[in-house]
């Protein structure tokens, strides 16, 4: 497919521009320069609207808005993109158009869209497709899920490149790059002649043996079916288990990916643990030596604060003579006592105002309280106990707070040393997340094993199975010979069954042979994008994987370079699908594949200046049609870099917001 | 005297309350285990300081402190109150006067000034306590520094030039 020219007719903020783009086989790029919000996006999406009616604006309304506000009640305005291109070797036109209308409620009401096929035959005259078909006709020349290959922004291409890498869209993948290449038709043949299904070549002939011979044909043919069936429910639910241990070996690697950046995070966690541990142990410590130091400070204090004033009262007490005077171990109200009952201890009369009377009297002033020599006595041996059992209180409080200052630094250490680690850990339990990742990576090991099992049984059923349908079949076929419309049946479908096998091969060694071809055509373009010693290899699911030319793994890859992996992706595809179709080889005569252009919304603004220059001198190469819609600072510079092979140039120029038009 | 239930009150209750809270989670420590330790220091540091204070009736708090606490710690009471009464001259300037009171009238009616002026070191003491320890204090690592830095000038206010040998010295004096 060749575009040859796109018109626009108030489709948003073109109410009638033209672009002519160029076929020259040589001068093959056609740019397109405009600045921010001139409409080159708007541009860009027209294709799209006018091959599938759909758009990503998210105003659905494509009527210009000048146009929309002029119309009166009643008034209709259309929207037009005529787009022709050449297919094959057939000039096409295609029309889409959609009318809108004024209500007297000055709102807008759109009918559906409109396509319109047309194409030139060779002998010059024009041919109007009936409107069924010119949707199937659209598919033919470009199906929609293929076009996003074709037609694509900057921002499509960075999510393309995820989902190739994720290997999530892999099958659409494959899918369109058997397409692309040319092996659609040999896909066709071969589910024409399908075996496996009764609307089939193969499957019909299994349908017309004719029962009325022998009963046990019918009986055969239904049991034969009977194990198909089977058969293909257990090779579904076959691929349906390659599927989930292939997700579940992924998702065991990724565990095993994060377990590993963990394991950096699980030594701190552990020293954080000792740390915490340790630190708990010198708050104890502190807390014991604190209470100790109290307990200390409490049971010396008295001595302590009394101190100086014990020696003031003894020198006070000094001064005085208490001692000599007393009778010892009596007290006053023993004489009283005496004195009252008129008898001494020694049986003397005390009769009051007699001698003896006044002699005894007299012992009073030696007693307590009026003699106070027993109580200073003994408040000067209760002073000499307190001193002398004197304790430094202030040496022992110094120790205790040295120690305690000692286990304060030791304590601000560990959290100072818990702080820094705790920034590493970036916050959370690691252990715990490790934990879960383990349970985690457990379960995909139970199912992986259980997986594995289920396997090995289903492949025995199958294997049983396919032994069942094949004795069966070789019984019918020995039954079938007996009678001569079987006979026929039986020779005609060994023949499409050989023909069936043929076309298997083929498609089989086309496609590993196309692949290879195109792993290394993308690793050359990918090489001479991305300079770097980098390469791309696609496995059979058509998984693209980035390796360092001397490192052994799949590597993490920068934006930059996932683009790369894209653009050497498609405009590999392009190349190939170019190859095929100038290749006079026989084999691959079978392989018919159509070359497309590439059409791109601002490619280059994730490159630097170098791989712009790369990509330019890259694309015009390898696409048969470049068109390159770009802003205007990237463009002189593409401009620059494409040099000769720009055929065509456009501008943009942007009246205001709601018109844009080609200088 | 000594021998019943014994009750700091007003504004000395609340401060009696925060010298022995805990101050430390961890350790469970107090600056004073009980009520009673700081009734039997706090009158020497009132007399050192020179502090007296009236009783605070400004709120009903109180601090109590049991009668059989009380009368446990008798003998340690009627020490201090003997030093306290033989050395305030401010109060009574004849020490032989002292001594009387002391020693002879201690217990007695006459007495009832005497003790007075120990209740009033008391609580000054109190006061005095629950400033060098207390006020302003923001965290537990503090109450320690605190208790230090008075134990430190305490020492060298009124320890420092007393030996435990001239103290013995003058217990045999006393004695002779």
């Amino acid at each position: 497919m060749l575009l040859q020219s796109i018109k626009l007719e108030n489709f948003r903020q073109f109410k009638n521009e033209q672009i002519d783009f160029s076929t020259d086989w040589e001068r093959n790029v056609t740019i397109i320069i405009g600045e921010n919000g001139t409409g080159k996006t708007t541009f860009a999406q027209a294709f799209f609207w006018c091959l599938y009616g759909e758009t990503d604006f998210t105003d659905k309304s494509l009527l210009n808005k000048l146009v929309g506000t002029d119309l009166l009640p009643n008034q209709e305005a259309v929207v037009k993109v005529i787009l022709r291109l050449n297919h094959g070797r057939t000039d096409y036109t295609i029309t889409r158009e959609q009318v809108y209308k004024k209500s007297y409620k000055n709102t807008l009401t759109s009918n559906n869209t409109v396509l319109n096929v047309a194409y030139r035959q060779e002998d010059g005259q024009l041919v109007y497709l009936k409107p069924l078909l010119c949707e199937a006709e659209v598919k033919k020349i470009l199906p929609r899920e293929l076009s996003k290959y074709f037609f694509f922004d900057g921002e499509r291409i960075e999510k393309m490149s995820k989902e190739v890498q994720s290997g999530r869209k892999s099958s659409e993948f494959a899918e369109a790059v058997k397409g692309l290449l040319g092996l659609n038709s040999i896909i066709s043949a071969i589910n024409h002649l399908n075996p496996r299904s009764k609307y089939g070549v193969i499957g019909s002939y299994e349908e017309s043996y004719d029962s009325k011979s022998d009963t046990n044909i019918q009986r055969y043919t239904k049991e034969i079916a009977d194990f198909q069936v089977q058969i293909d429910d257990i090779q579904s639910r076959l691929d349906e288990i390659d599927d989930e241990i292939a997700k579940a070996t992924t998702r065991k690697e990724d565990l095993s990916e994060k377990i590993k950046q963990y394991a950096e995070g699980e030594r701190l966690q552990t020293e954080k643990e000792k740390l915490i541990g340790k630190l708990n142990a010198a708050k104890r410590s502190k807390a014991t030596a604190t209470s100790t130091l109290l307990k200390d400070f409490n049971s010396n204090m008295p001595a302590f604060f009394a101190k100086s004033t014990i020696k003031g009262a003894l020198e006070v007490l000094s001064k005085e003579d208490f001692l000599g005077k007393d009778i010892p171990e009596m007290h006053s109200k023993t004489i009283e006592y005496l004195l009252s009952r008129g008898t001494c201890i020694c049986g003397t009369h005390l009769d009051e105002g007699s001698v003896p009377y006044n002699k005894v009297k007299e012992l009073i002033e030696y007693l307590p309280p009026q003699s106070i020599g027993v109580s200073v006595g003994q408040f000067v041996k209760d002073s000499r106990i307190r001193v002398k059992d004197d304790v430094d209180v202030l040496t022992n409080l110094q120790q205790m707070c040295a120690l305690l200052s000692e286990q304060d630094d030791n304590i601000l250490e560990l959290i100072d040393d818990i702080k820094a680690i705790e920034s590493k850990l970036g916050g959370g339990d690691i252990h715990s997340k490790v934990k879960a990742l383990f349970q985690e990576q457990q379960l995909c090991d139970k199912a992986i094993r259980d997986l594995t099992n289920e396997m090995k049984n289903k492949n025995e059923q199958l294997g049983a199975l396919k032994t069942k349908r094949e004795r069966r079949i070789t019984e019918r076929a020995e039954l079938s010979l007996r009678d001569d419309a079987n006979k026929k049946i039986e020779i005609y479908k060994a023949y499409a069954q050989s023909i069936y096998d043929d076309l298997i091969t083929i498609y089989q060694k086309s496609e590993t042979v196309i692949r290879i071809k195109l792993q290394e055509t993308i690793n050359e373009i990918f090489k001479s994008i991305y300079a770097g010693s980098m390469s791309l290899s696609i496995d059979e699911k058509y998984n693209i994987s980035v390796y360092v030319d001397d490192y052994d793994g799949d590597v993490e890859t920068s934006t930059a370079q996932s683009i790369s992996v894209i653009f050497a992706f498609i405009t590999g595809i392009i190349k190939l699908a170019r190859d095929n179709q100038v290749s006079e080889d026989n084999d691959k005569s079978m392989l018919t594949s159509e070359p497309y252009p590439l059409v791109m919304d601002a490619p280059l603004s994730t490159f630097d200046k170098r791989r712009i220059k790369t990509v330019c001198e890259a694309l015009p190469r390898i696409a048969e049609q470049v068109i390159i819609f770009i802003k205007d600072t990237d463009g002189d510079l593409a401009e620059e870099n494409l040099g000769v092979k720009v055929g065509c140039r456009h501008r943009f120029d942007k009246l205001n917001e709601f018109e844009t038009k080609l200088m | 005297m000594f021998d019943k239930e014994y009750s700091f009150r007003g504004s000395h209750a609340l401060k009696v309350d925060k010298l022995t809270a805990q101050f430390d989670e961890n350790s469970k420590a107090k600056l004073f285990a009980r009520n009673i330790d700081i009734y039997v220091n706090a009158p020497i540091v009132g007399f050192l300081y020179g502090r007296t204070a009236l009783l605070d009736t400004s709120t009903q708090e109180t601090a109590k402190i049991m009668g059989d606490r009380v009368i446990y710690s008798k003998e340690d009471l009627k020490y201090n109150y003997r030093l306290i009464i033989l050395l305030d001259a401010k109060h009574e300037p004849d020490p032989v006067e002292r001594i009387n009171k002391a020693f002879r009238t201690i217990g007695t009616e006459v007495a009832m000034v005497d003790e007075a002026l120990f209740e009033s070191y008391v609580r000054g003491g109190v006061d005095v306590l629950y400033e060098k320890l207390i006020d302003g204090v923001a965290n537990p690592d503090d109450y320690v520094n605190r208790l230090y830095d008075f134990i430190e000038e305490f020492d060298e206010r009124f320890n420092q030039a007393i030996s435990t040998e001239s103290i013995l010295a003058l217990c045999e004096k006393a004695n002779a």
